[in-house]
């Protein structure tokens, strides 16, 4: 399912802004809806014992752009692994689309991640498999007929701007252009949230721009994007909603935020 | 779900290629494990033909009748073994008969040159229903009082016993050694089917994060160990009905007295035997193998 004119229109309004013709375009996600994420009193605790979250609630509206900040070790990757179920709360509840997360069972998972698109800082291709190849296994693990797939590989990597290259493999292409193949793959089924842990991690401040032009506009498509990030230049630069996780707990949640709290750490904004 | 199966075929194919070393020494395991299942088969086989004819023959049971004893209590013990639910037949052979058959066989050949007169006793040749009445019917005849007191029948209980008693503890020890047999198939198949996981975590670690079923990711090892198992089983098919007939003549020779034969029929048995077992072992092995590292 592609994103028409008329779902966006429903979705979201339109900020117009003066940069509109250099920047992409910009949703408001609307607050006061009922939201599509949230988290309910959520506590994780490892069974090492290593308390990762306490207390965390957190709601998220559809087409919502959520930068997730925070030290290493925070808790920042724990939000992620609880998103795409890789695990279970210890104590509390995660909704995503309606769906209680920690109750669901393990045979509908599989119709669940469908719903999601997933992109990590380390790409996860397959290096046997060429780009096209490594969009297309995202829609065959699905079981879509050839010719569907065929079209809709064609359309993510034009989004991507990689139609041109979609007979090269992995190995032999820049860090940027893997992680828009990556993208390209966490696409293409159409998700209706983009999940990204530190995408721009491994990437040179200009290579991160590119990507994360890349997922402002898929925002702007429809997508809620949730965003596990470093990058303090992008985050400062954007303005979205920074939600600040530390020692497990939210130490903020600005809608329109920094990387770091000017008032707590003045010696960043310094330099 | 036919392209789903496609995948799966295709991803087998190329993970057993890519694998050959391993494949083939899990190939090779099973077919010697299948060898030596398809023997104990063939070998079970033979022993059940050579049982076979052997109870036909001890369920027969011959009462010696004395050579004083009149014709009519014969008669009339013959009706009592006729009216009794545990004889299937029995037939009467007169003092001449038997002898007939005495001179017949060509054992006896010179034997039955010297001998003067008519040695033999009449007899009732008496067939049991069942092999464990032959004890029954024997003490019956030995109670009668026409029976030949020297030699009354030719009942060899312990024989008879001792041989049934053998042959159950046989096909016991055969189905021990078909278990421990596919337990051990079982197990390398199960290693081979990981060594094929660890080389593809990475594509099984994606399609689970793309969103594919566990039986999608499942699929591919389980039809990879079938593959296996169905080609070790061809190669130890081909193997032991090449090696069958020449084994039987061997046996033949050597030990004569055993009705050994070769029964082209049983090679049928043996073929969906074998085929059907590398195709479960495979299957199962693999889905044991792959069964903790695909859980989503």
């Amino acid at each position: 399912m592609g994103y028409t004119a008329r779902d966006l229109a429903t979705r979201a309004r339109r900020r117009v802004t003066p940069q509109q013709e250099t920047q992409p375009m910009v949703l408001t996600p609307d607050f006061e809806s009922r939201p599509v994420i949230s988290f309910q009193r959520v506590f994780k605790t490892y069974p090492t014992g290593t308390e990762a979250l306490r207390d965390i609630n957190l709601e998220v509206p559809e087409g919502d752009f959520l930068f997730l900040v925070g030290p290493s070790g925070a808790g920042k990757s724990t939000v992620v692994r609880l998103l795409i179920r890789e695990e279970k709360p210890t104590k509390g509840k995660i909704f995503v689309d309606g769906i209680e997360l920690g109750r669901m069972k393990r045979r509908k998972l599989p119709y669940y991640r469908r719903k999601v698109g997933l992109v990590f800082q380390d790409f996860k291709l397959l290096p046997n498999l060429t780009v096209y190849e490594n969009v297309a296994f995202a829609l065959r693990v699905l079981g879509e007929p050839d010719q569907h797939v065929r079209d809709r590989v064609a359309e993510a990597l034009d989004t991507v701007s990689l139609s041109a290259k979609e007979n090269t493999y992995p190995a032999n292409l820049s860090g940027g252009e893997q992680q828009r193949v990556a993208i390209a793959r966490a696409l293409v089924h159409a998700p209706r949230f983009i999940i990204a842990d530190e995408p721009t991690g491994n990437l040179d401040p200009a290579t991160a721009w590119e990507i994360m032009q890349l997922f402002l506009r898929i925002n702007a498509r429809g997508a809620t994007v949730v965003m596990a990030t470093h990058n303090r230049e992008i985050v400062d630069l954007l303005r979205r909603r920074v939600v600040a996780i530390d020692a497990g707990q939210i130490a903020r949640d600005d809608r329109s935020g920094r990387y770091h709290d000017d008032v707590a750490k003045p010696q960043v904004r310094a330099q | 779900m036919l392209r789903n199966l496609k995948f799966a075929l295709n991803s087998a194919w190329q993970s057993f290629w890519r694998n050959l070393a391993v494949s083939l020494a899990a190939v090779l395991s099973i077919t010697l494990i299948l060898i030596l299942a398809g023997i104990n088969l063939l070998v079970g086989h033979a022993l059940s033909q050579v049982l076979d004819g052997f109870r036909a023959k001890v369920s027969e049971i011959s009462i010696n009748v004395s050579d004083d004893t009149p014709l009519q209590s014969v008669y009339d013990f013959e009706q009592v073994l006729t009216a009794d639910p545990r004889v299937a037949s029995v037939r009467f052979i007169t003092k001449d008969e038997a002898l007939a058959q005495f001179k017949a066989d060509p054992q006896n050949v010179v034997f039955a040159q010297q001998i003067e007169g008519n040695p033999l006793d009449a007899k009732l040749e008496v067939h049991v229903k069942n092999l464990s009445d032959v004890a029954g019917i024997d003490t019956v005849a030995r109670r009668w009082s026409g029976v030949d007191p020297t030699d009354p029948t030719n009942y060899q209980g312990d024989f008879v016993n001792r041989m049934l008693e053998l042959s159950s503890w046989l096909s016991l020890a055969g189905v021990a050694l078909l278990l421990i047999l596919m337990l051990v198939s079982v197990v390398i198949v199960m290693n081979t089917i990981r060594t094929a996981v660890y080389h593809r975590r990475k594509e099984i670690e994606v399609m689970k994060l793309v969103g594919a079923t566990e039986w999608f990711v499942r699929g591919p090892f389980v039809i990879e160990g079938i593959m296996t198992g169905l080609i070790a089983a061809s190669i130890a098919l081909a193997l032991l009905v090449v090696a069958y007939p020449p084994a039987v003549d061997r046996f033949k020779s050597d030990i004569g007295f055993i009705p050994l034969s070769y029964d082209p029929r049983f090679i049928t048995i043996l073929a969906q035997d074998l085929l059907l077992a590398g195709a479960l072992l495979g299957a199962l092995g693999s889905y044991i193998g792959v069964r903790r590292y695909v859980r989503i």
